[in-house]
């Protein structure tokens, strides 16, 4: 039932086969343990001099994508550094990103190219009046000068590496997502008028997703797979130190250790690691070093965007006179 | 055991769970063990992760499988004086293979299912609602997203017929005044993007339980497919409980729903399709436009309470389609305190569904 038009035998028979290749050569693997964490270790600190902060298992994902030259799918809850860690990527890869934000009805005419038909008809009017050879008009106007090129094109023609990310691909309808998956798999594309053009360095990609819709089977085979859930106190913590500077060891630490305690309540959107920089920036301006039940009170409006999740929070606080909010956990996608 | 002997048995075992892992994942599985030392177990986790997993909702089933596979008796770490030697390093227990895929313990998910079947026992896809644990609810979790999946691909697929849209000269001709009668701007009619726009009625009372169990769980699968769902429980009143099906787990839905939707009790806790109905009129009527249909899953068991057809009669004017989804079997729709009878007479379309399959095909035919 789950193995779409396979059967389980055929399945089997090429998986032995698929496995026994790379076994042979698992077998004679000589990478050292050295090797590798040396170059996860590296990428750690790249993305951290580009402002990014990675835990061991992101960054060991961050070199398999790049080893195997696939796609990145991240999925996760809002404001979790999805997007950021396309972008930190370019940065430590001193790399271009080109971006592509995907909304409902977004079509391959803002995605890989369009031909600029005003200036196209601009000039057929032009040359309508001297009496121009047909054939020669038309080379005229299917050429480079008349095309837009759109983040997809953009990617897949530059002459240098670039990092693609696709943002949001979870917005884009079925057929949208098909065309990607063909693209993401051969990284050339058609446009009638001018040729087949294929990617002279297949790019960094990268596709987040907020799960609003199950992407398709295919799509999410040709990807490697990163789940970013909210980060534990001690990460947050990095990332408030690294995002707000000025900000003192302990605060850094209050304001981890609340946010945190604070998503374990049941809320309708619970805080993201956005919301906890904007609430610690807050806190600094205000000149405040240290946080109580009180001074939470005040400033949870910058943190809290809700106001039925608010009015939750004021009230466990206020029964309470301290921020321990001891609901039971909620498990499960937020 | 060979160390592609241990990997195949960890896929067919994920496989099992409803973890659907294909011969390319496979393959991508061992090139990225080949790019790591995946001695170390955060490596070699990692690397199985990444390439295996591609969906939030499969992450619990892979680690659990992981632990079985990898981790006996959660010791974790593999120890480091095994490192040197052949690739059976990363170990796993085999000898206590029995405890947990043999007799013991049920084995879960699909694989169990098809086995059901073959062993002439009643395929769980069939079994009446009246008839099936949590047990079996728990067993099916994974045919969820599977069945969502299903419909949503068939309702997407109906509403692309009428996508075309047609040029809309009268705008264009008008537009190329400006531009002395050169047509700059081609104008096409607005594309028609007809979503379906569904709102669902969930009777969650004791005697629907375990069909009630089924439905949130579905409607949970479904409002991932479409942002336009909206549902709704009720016994005595009606609430909104959309937000409510977005977090956890299937199985402790309808528990939730009746922790958190307390309104749903009313003042005394019996089922009232009557003042429900007239309750949903009410407060949500605005919501029903000519492009709503609304899904009533429920046994239609009033308790002698007011029918209150009229309100039913609102609902059906003000939406575009009312459909009803009945676990019993239509002979029994006319005893006892069943007003089915009464209020097909206001919906479009009415099922009796006494099991998940039929449930499926009846919410397919829409
Ligand atoms: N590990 C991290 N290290 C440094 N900064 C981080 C980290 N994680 C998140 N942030 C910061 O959190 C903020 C939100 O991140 P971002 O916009 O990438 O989230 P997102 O997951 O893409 O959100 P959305 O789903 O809304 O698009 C950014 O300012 C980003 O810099
Ligand atoms: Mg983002």
């Amino acid at each position: 039932m789950f193995v779409p038009g396979l059967g389980r035998g055929y399945l089997i028979i090429r998986e032995r086969e698929v496995i026994r290749e790379s076994k042979l050569s698992l077998e004679k693997q000589t990478w050292g343990v050295n090797v590798v964490r040396e170059c996860v270790e590296q990428i750690k600190d790249g993305m951290l001099g580009a402002g990014y902060i990675c835990d061991d298992r992101t960054a060991t994902i961050l070199y398999l994508a790049e080893a195997l030259q696939k796609p990145l799918l991240v999925e996760g809850p809002a404001g979790v550094g999805k997007t950021g860690i396309a972008q930190a990527f370019s940065r430590m890869k001193a790399v271009p990103l080109v971006r592509l934000q995907c909304y409902e009805g977004l079509d391959e005419s803002k995605a890989l190219y369009e031909w600029n038909y005003k200036r196209q008809l601009l000039h057929i009017q032009a040359v309508a009046n001297r009496q121009a050879d047909t054939h020669q008009v038309e080379q005229e106007i299917f050429s480079e000068q008349y095309l837009l090129r759109r983040p997809l094109l953009q990617a897949i023609s530059s002459p240098t590496p670039t990092v693609l990310l696709i943002d949001e691909i979870d917005k884009v309808d079925f057929e949208f997502e098909a065309m990607l998956l063909e693209l993401l798999s051969e990284f050339q594309m058609t446009i009638p008028e001018m040729g087949t053009i294929k990617a002279s360095n297949i790019p960094y990609v990268f596709l987040t997703s907020n799960a609003t819709r199950e992407l398709s089977e295919a799509l999410k085979r040709r990807c490697l797979y990163l789940y970013l859930d909210y980060p534990g106190i001690a990460l947050e913590e990095q990332i408030l130190r690294l995002k707000v500077p000025g900000i003192s060891e302990l605060l850094a630490e209050k304001v981890a250790a609340v946010a945190h305690r604070i998503r374990q309540v049941e809320l309708k959107k619970p805080p993201s690691i956005a919301e906890s920089i904007d609430w610690a920036s807050a806190l600094l301006q205000l000149g405040l070093d240290d946080l109580d039940a009180d001074t939470t009170l005040e400033t949870l409006n910058v943190f809290i965007k809700h106001r039925e999740d608010m009015e939750k929070l004021e009230r466990t606080i206020r029964s309470r006179q301290d921020l321990s909010f001891q609901t039971p956990p909620v498990t499960g996608y937020r | 055991m060979s160390f592609l002997q241990v990997l195949q048995d960890f896929f067919e075992d994920l496989r099992r769970e409803g973890v659907p892992v294909t011969p390319s994942q496979a393959a991508d599985c061992c090139r990225a063990l080949l790019l790591v030392d995946w001695t170390m177990e955060d490596y070699f986790y990692t690397s199985l992760y990444t390439t295996l997993v591609k969906e939030y909702g499969h992450q619990a089933a892979f680690k659990s499988v992981y632990r079985r596979h990898f981790q006996p008796g959660s010791r974790g770490e593999m120890s480091r004086q095994e490192r040197p030697g052949a690739p059976d390093r990363v170990r796993r227990p085999i000898e206590n293979t029995s405890t947990y895929a043999g007799d013991a313990l049920p084995v879960h998910g699909m694989q169990s299912l098809r086995g059901g079947l073959s062993q002439g026992r009643r395929n769980p896809l069939d079994q009446p609602f009246s008839l099936a644990s949590l047990d079996d609810v728990r067993k099916m979790e994974t045919l969820f997203p599977v069945i969502a999946k299903r419909l949503a691909a068939r309702m997407i697929k109906k509403n692309r017929k009428n996508d075309r849209c047609a040029i809309d000269y009268r705008s264009t001709m008008r537009q190329s005044m400006s531009t002395g009668g050169v047509l700059l701007n081609v104008v096409t009619f607005q594309k028609k993007k007809e979503k379906p726009v569904i709102v669902a009625l969930c009777d969650i009372s004791g005697s629907v339980m375990t069909f009630s169990c089924f439905a949130l769980a579905l409607l949970a699968s479904m409002q991932r497919f479409f942002r336009q769902l909206r549902t709704f429980a009720f016994i005595e009143e009606v609430d909104e409980i959309t937000h409510l099906l977005r977090a956890g787990d299937p199985l402790t839905l309808r528990t939730s729903v009746l922790k958190n939707a307390r309104r749903v009790m009313g003042a005394r806790g019996y089922t009232n399709y009557g003042a429900t109905f007239k309750g949903f009129i009410e407060r949500y009527g605005n919501i029903l436009s000519h492009k709503t249909s609304v899904l009533i899953f429920g046994d239609a068991r009033n308790n002698w309470f007011n029918d209150e057809t009229w309100a039913l009669e609102e609902i059906k004017k003000k939406a575009k389609k009312v459909y009803w989804f009945n676990p019993e079997p239509e002979i029994s729709w006319s005893s006892g305190d069943s007003r089915m009878l009464e209020y097909i007479r206001h919906c479009h379309k009415y099922f009796s569904c006494p099991s998940l399959s039929e449930l499926e095909r009846a919410i397919g035919q829409l």
